[in-house]
């Protein structure tokens, strides 16, 4: 994906939703853009802790964890492993195809928009780094690979203190490029070996008092609307990388495919 | 059966559809080597069904990379009537030979015109190039 020229950015931020709903706004957002959509920047959270399935994942195999065979199930149109949505933010990215000759992943959007997660949390005292490792298992060298994506490590996965705390996918049609991901920011009841962002050593409120970016006035001092603001943040500079985009607040109602979706 | 890019024809999002003169009204259906390199490395496919009907330019299966699932678009329509099993345990072997091996469906064509409305291997070649 070489760098596009001047792009409509919009952020929209919704409430949290029930998971079939989070997924259909993220698929009606990919299959309603056209060349001339906005670039859109979703933030979102989870009404209920959810297990969000890879997109070939069999739903039987959660029972390879204790604890999540009662937890609300829902598929994702990405790959990769099960994720956990608890104590989590969730973020999409839609970028509307210009071409049906656009195949496969963007490495370049991918690797920003970590890039640019990484350099922020470093910026507040943790040591963020990409990882280069893989457990991936691929067609030249199949292997067994954990259930939970956060159990996995693939390039550019964000790592702290050797835990990994964001991860993405994309999905790629004729229309454009999603890409979600998961900011782990606490550890779930669900999942206790996965620890999130703020239960690893520097993340306590001191340094979040202490080492804020500079993201404008902050109305509280809620975790969520605090990380949702660094979030957004960073997400914008991760995608400056690949697109220059003129960014303007959205809500649900400015988006025909959305007009019909109903909040559980 | 020996396929080679120069007499295939091209949808823009890298399919690819080859007609034997064995049987005329037979599409073989596959991916290309751009495509390929671009999905980087393979994870899984998901295959139609003998029997499933496919339209030209519509999605008829997907594939999962490393990073990312991508759709896979039917260059032709009609009725599915062989369906290559056998790829999806050797996904590795379309970097090597997405042409012969790596094809991955037959299709019994309902309109053959829908293949002049595709590209031919030089004006493919000149998108990728471009691309």
């Amino acid at each position: 994906m070489e760098v596009r020229s001047a792009e409509r950015g919009v952020v929209l931020i919704t409430p949290p939703f029930q998971g079939t709903t989070n997924m259909e706004i993220d698929e009606a957002l990919l299959a309603g853009a056209t060349p001339d959509s906005p670039v859109v920047l979703r933030i979102y959270r989870w009404r209920e802790p959810t297990l969000s399935l890879g997109h070939f994942q069999v739903v039987e195999d959660r029972g390879e964890v204790p604890g999540l065979g009662d937890v609300a199930c829902v598929r994702r149109k990405t790959g990769g492993g099960a994720i956990l949505h608890d104590r989590e933010l969730t973020y999409s990215l839609i970028i509307p195809a210009r071409s049906a000759a656009e195949k496969g992943h963007s490495e370049k959007l991918y690797r920003s928009v970590h890039n640019a997660i990484a350099k922020g949390l470093q910026s507040m005292g943790w040591d963020a780094v990409l990882s280069e490792t893989c457990t991936c298992s691929t067609a030249s060298n199949p292997k067994l690979e954990p259930f939970l994506c956060f159990s996995r490590r693939s390039p550019v996965d964000l790592i702290v203190e050797q835990n990994k705390v964001l991860g993405s996918a994309q999905r790629r049609t004729k229309f454009g490029l999603l890409q979600h991901g998961s900011l782990l920011l606490r550890r779930s009841i669900l999942t206790p070996s996965l620890p999130g962002l703020l239960d690893l050593p520097n993340g306590n409120q001191a340094n979040l008092e202490d080492r804020s970016p500079s993201v404008g006035t902050l109305q509280t001092q809620d975790e969520t609307e605090v990380w949702t603001k660094h979030l957004v943040f960073w997400l914008k500079l991760g995608v400056s990388q690949v697109l220059q985009c003129g960014w303007q607040p959205a809500t649900m109602a400015d988006f025909p495919t959305l007009e019909d979706m109903k909040a559980y | 059966m020996s396929i080679v890019p120069e007499n295939l024809h091209y949808l823009d999002s890298h399919e690819w559809a080859h007609v034997s003169a064995d049987e005329p009204g037979i599409a073989t259906v596959g991916i290309s080597s751009f495509a390929v390199e671009q999905l980087t490395d393979l994870v899984f496919m998901a295959l139609p069904k003998v029997g499933q009907e496919v339209t030209a330019g519509h999605e008829f299966g997907e594939v999962e990379s490393v990073k990312a699932v991508s759709p896979m678009y039917s260059p032709v329509s009609g009725t599915v009537v062989g369906v290559h099993e056998e790829l999806v345990n050797r996904l590795d072997s379309l970097n090597q030979d997405p042409y012969g091996n790596g094809w991955i469906m037959k299709v019994k064509m309902s309109d053959p015109s829908e293949l002049t409305k595709l590209l031919d291997w030089p004006t493919y070649k000149h998108q990728c190039e471009n691309s």
